[in-house]
């Protein structure tokens, strides 16, 4: 046989091979596989999740999930269907939704909406009077740049003088050290990294600032389709997930521990404190974990109109259902 | 380059690495730096140490896909070069779509993959073989072509037919330009591999580079590009023995085709 052909058989059975493995993975019978795409890297946000996947809620209610890492194209994969449930927040939904994409979200992870403009407590940013003059570091979006007009607007102070720079996905603490005097930060995650690392910030919240921009981020979203056809599927989903979500509420060590075991490449540090941090932030006043007010789908879905990041509505009433919390 | 690359020809490359590292760390030291901003070469040593098995299992994921789209872009490639040197009509049909599939922006197609074919193995497998499928199609269409016309006109003096000739004449002479494709997709293959991986993945070397990013830990970050450029440097190398092996004609030369 000529060495050629021999190439070509080996080439194929390699390929043989190859497809096997990778259509052999094993599947529980009895389970049900379920595909949850994260948005993000895993942080405290999605602890609630890993600690029912660690506890053994999932396989409870008949359930075998897969957490994928999925940034940036969370929504369109379940819209599709490539994935049942994935995580994303309240403006990626209405933008969705306005595109035609048939996402719901079926819960509010945190109650209220922690992010906000952190710079280094040296540059003397306390309100955001104090922006004109300084310079933004972000990602380069109009709702950015919308965002932080909005806050100034209230003071009456000139957004024209604020440079806006593109970061991207630098770090944010470096940012405001090196490229810029402020950035736009979770403070659950980064605010509280900066507080183990001795960096003294000053934090402007965003929702103390301006009601409509107190918006749910991250939402759990999932397709129309698995709404209307298996809406027990969701249920069992969900009945697991807040049981997560309560051990994360009542037990943060705990459910830090749960993180970690799933991203063991985390600092260990910054998780026990963003959970400690976190913890009752996830349901705040609700009478509920999950539960979503159409006040505040409503108010930011308007506010995105008035400074035309959209061209109209939305309908709310598809964008979000509490029938799935409890 | 020699295939002898001995010690002896690696000297002067090692020399200066270790000149920078050390230059490197004698800033760190020197200046207050933080971590997060630029870890030291001994940081990252650290890192790499501690870290050993949870990077191994993810390098394990990524290889995978990249053993699997190489094997792929191989194969396809294989096929195309073959089709398009039996008949002319496929080659004006084929070539100017290798080009398009260079051309096409893998950044931009590759979340459409996922949401085409899931977040799976099969999408990193497919992107890895997008990636390598030119440089391998082309290098191999190209040595079809160069082949001595004369040795060809000796083989259909002996009345050998065109499977014969392709076996004895043509793919023996199209050989080494194949294995210079072959470098070249190796080493673009992990980073492919690892664009797919940032897109939707659970494990792989991405997602251990996006994990240690986002949680701030820059030695960490610093670790997994390590691991990145020794795989690749060990599949340039595996090319290179392949390549050894399997043309024993050419030991005596160089390895790489001069064009």
């Amino acid at each position: 046989m000529s060495k050629l052909s021999k190439i070509c058989i080996a080439l194929f059975s390699l390929l043989l091979i190859m497809m096997l493995i990778s259509c052999s993975a094993p599947a529980p019978q009895d389970l049900e596989q379920i595909t949850l795409l994260l948005d993000w890297t895993p942080n405290t946000n999605y602890s609630g999740i890993f600690s029912a996947l660690e506890e053994g809620y999932y396989e409870a209610e008949g359930i075998e999930l897969e957490v994928i890492e999925a940034p940036g194209s969370v929504l369109q994969m379940v819209a599709t269907g490539q994935a049942h449930f994935g995580i994303s927040y309240q403006e990626e939904v209405i933008f969705a939704r306005l595109s035609d994409l048939p996402v719901v979200s079926i819960a509010a992870v945190i109650q209220h909406n922690t992010s906000g403009f952190a710079s280094l407590k040296e540059r003397g940013i306390e309100s955001p009077a104090d922006f004109e003059g300084k310079r933004y570091g972000g990602w380069g979006s109009p709702v950015e740049e919308a965002t932080i007009k909005a806050l100034m607007d209230n003071y009456g102070s000139d957004y024209n003088q604020v440079d806006i720079v593109t970061t991207g996905e630098v770090d944010s603490l470096i940012v405001i050290e090196r490229d810029a005097d402020f950035a736009w930060i979770y403070y659950g995650w980064t605010g509280v990294e900066a507080e183990l690392k001795g960096i003294d910030l000053n934090f402007i919240e965003l929702r103390l600032e301006e009601e409509a921009l107190d918006y749910y981020t991250p939402v759990i979203v999932t397709g129309e389709d698995l709404i209307n056809g298996n809406p027990e599927l969701v249920d069992r989903f969900m009945n697991a997930t807040e049981k997560g979500y309560r051990l994360a509420i009542d037990d943060p060590a705990t459910a830090a521990r749960h993180l970690l075991t799933n991203a063991p490449e985390l600092n260990n540090d910054l998780v026990s404190a963003s959970q400690a941090w976190l913890a009752d932030k996830y349901q705040a006043e609700a009478e509920i974990w999950g539960l979503q007010d159409k006040d505040t789908w409503e108010a930011y879905s308007k506010w995105l109109l008035e400074n035309n990041l959209i061209e109209t509505m939305p309908d709310i009433n598809k964008a979000f259902t509490n029938r799935f919390v409890r | 380059m020699k295939k002898s690359l001995n010690i002896k020809t690696n000297l002067p490359a090692v020399f200066t690495i270790l000149v920078l590292l050390l230059l490197w760390e004698l800033l760190c030291r020197t200046t207050a730096i933080p971590e997060f901003i630029l870890p030291s070469p001994s940081a990252i040593i650290y890192s790499l140490t501690t870290n050993y098995t949870l990077i191994t299992s993810h390098a394990i994921t990524t290889m995978i896909a990249v053993a699997g789209g190489l094997v792929l872009a191989v194969t396809v490639a294989l096929l195309a070069a073959l089709a398009m040197d039996r008949w002319l009509l496929i080659k004006r049909a084929l070539f100017p779509l290798l080009v398009i599939s260079q051309a096409v922006p893998i950044f931009a197609l590759a979340p459409l993959m996922l949401i085409w074919f899931g977040v799976g193995l099969a999408p990193k497998i497919f992107i890895v073989a997008l990636v390598c499928f030119f440089p391998l199609a082309v290098s191999l269409v190209e040595g079809l072509d160069q082949v001595n016309p004369e040795e060809i006109e000796l083989m259909q003096i002996m009345q050998a037919g065109s499977w014969m000739i392709m076996q004895q004449v043509k793919f023996p002479s199209a050989l080494p330009y194949f294995f210079s494709g072959l470098k070249i997709a190796a080493t673009y293959s992990v980073l492919g591999a690892i664009i797919g991986e940032w897109l939707g993945a659970r494990s792989g070397l991405g997602i251990y580079m996006l994990r240690a990013k986002n949680s701030f830990q820059t030695s960490d970050v610093f670790a997994s590009i390590i691991i990145v450029v020794i795989l690749s440097l060990l599949l340039f190398k595996a090319v290179e023995i392949a390549g050894f092996v399997v043309m024993p004609w050419r030991r005596e030369k160089d390895l790489t085709v001069e064009d």
